[in-house]
């Protein structure tokens, strides 16, 4: 079976999309969740060199926080593995944010210039050198690119007839995207997630759309939501040529 | 080893039968200071 996908977006940012795609089968659907999650590296820091430390947490704690600060990573310009070089010299009073990290390498910076790192009272001093590292969320969850993905499928509401005289018009609740009859997609949220509000006093039918689906993504900032789906899309076809060449031999 | 007491602030070398004292200023609370070294942290 070869499906022809067509995709249209609802909402779409440079971190933040919701698309639907029809023609998709649920194991597909969840494959190209799992390689957004899992499949796309990022560069985060792997190992940091204190020099001076005198703030009130140890260094593994001030290690693990510069872990998590998302790196921006331009991926047609460096492999899994690749390093680039951080550093970090703020002295109290006053905090260390993750604008204050300076880079080797300038396509390689914080992607959020207000992570705060640590808060330094008078006479404190953190000074440290770090390397980040180019890897995926299969080896550690600090290098996910992809910090919420997840779909749904869509709903066709369609509307039955009228609600009976005595119903008591109780709220309906539903999240995600819904299809009216007309075709046009509607997010709910729109509407304050209650079809009660958007067809009042009508009898509804809700039912999945078979083979749609309504991704919803968020990268943390290392790269736009547009990489992050071709890449883990070149992930999957990557792995399929693989696995081909490998049953031929 | 190096140490610094915690009221005169001048830097203390214990030796090994002098017993935990400052020899400046008699007092007994001594603090460790940190290694000038780099230290290298993996980050896991």
């Amino acid at each position: 079976m070869v499906a022809d996908f067509e995709v249209e977006f609802i909402e779409r940012d440079d971190r933040n999309a919701r698309f639907l795609v029809r023609g998709a089968s649920p194991a597909f659907a969840n494959g190209i969740r799992r390689a957004m999650i899992a499949d796309v590296p990022t560069f985060s820091i792997d190992t940091v060199r204190f020099v001076e430390n005198s703030s009130v947490m140890f260094d593994e704690m001030i290690g693990l926080r510069l872990g998590l600060v998302p790196l921006t990573t331009p991926l047609d310009d460096f492999e899994v593995g690749e390093t680039v070089t951080l550093a970090l010299d703020v002295e109290g009073p006053g905090t260390a944010y993750s604008g204050d990290i300076e880079t080797s390498d300038d396509l390689v910076e914080p992607a959020d210039d207000n992570i705060p790192i640590i808060e330094l009272k008078e006479q404190q001093r953190i000074e440290l050198e770090a390397d980040a590292v180019l890897d995926t969320g299969r080896e550690h969850a600090k290098h996910q690119g992809g910090v919420a993905v997840g779909y749904r499928h869509l709903q066709r509401v369609e509307v039955v007839g009228d609600a009976g005289e005595f119903d008591e018009g109780e709220p309906n609740i539903l999240r995600g995207v819904i299809e009216t009859e007309d075709g046009e997609l509607v997010a709910t949220d729109e509407f304050d997630h209650d079809l009660a509000e958007r067809y009042p006093g009508k009898e509804l039918a809700v039912h999945d759309v078979p083979g749609a689906f309504v991704f919803h993504v968020e990268t943390d900032g290392s790269f736009s939501v547009e990489e992050l789906v071709t890449r883990a899309a070149e992930s999957i076809g990557a792995r399929a040529a693989e696995l081909e060449t490998k049953v031929a031999v | 080893m190096s140490y610094k007491c915690s009221r005169c602030k001048r830097d203390v070398e214990l030796d090994e039968y002098g017993g935990v004292r400052c020899p400046y200023c008699g007092h007994r609370v001594l603090l460790k200071e940190r290694a000038p070294t780099i230290k290298e942290v993996d980050v896991e």
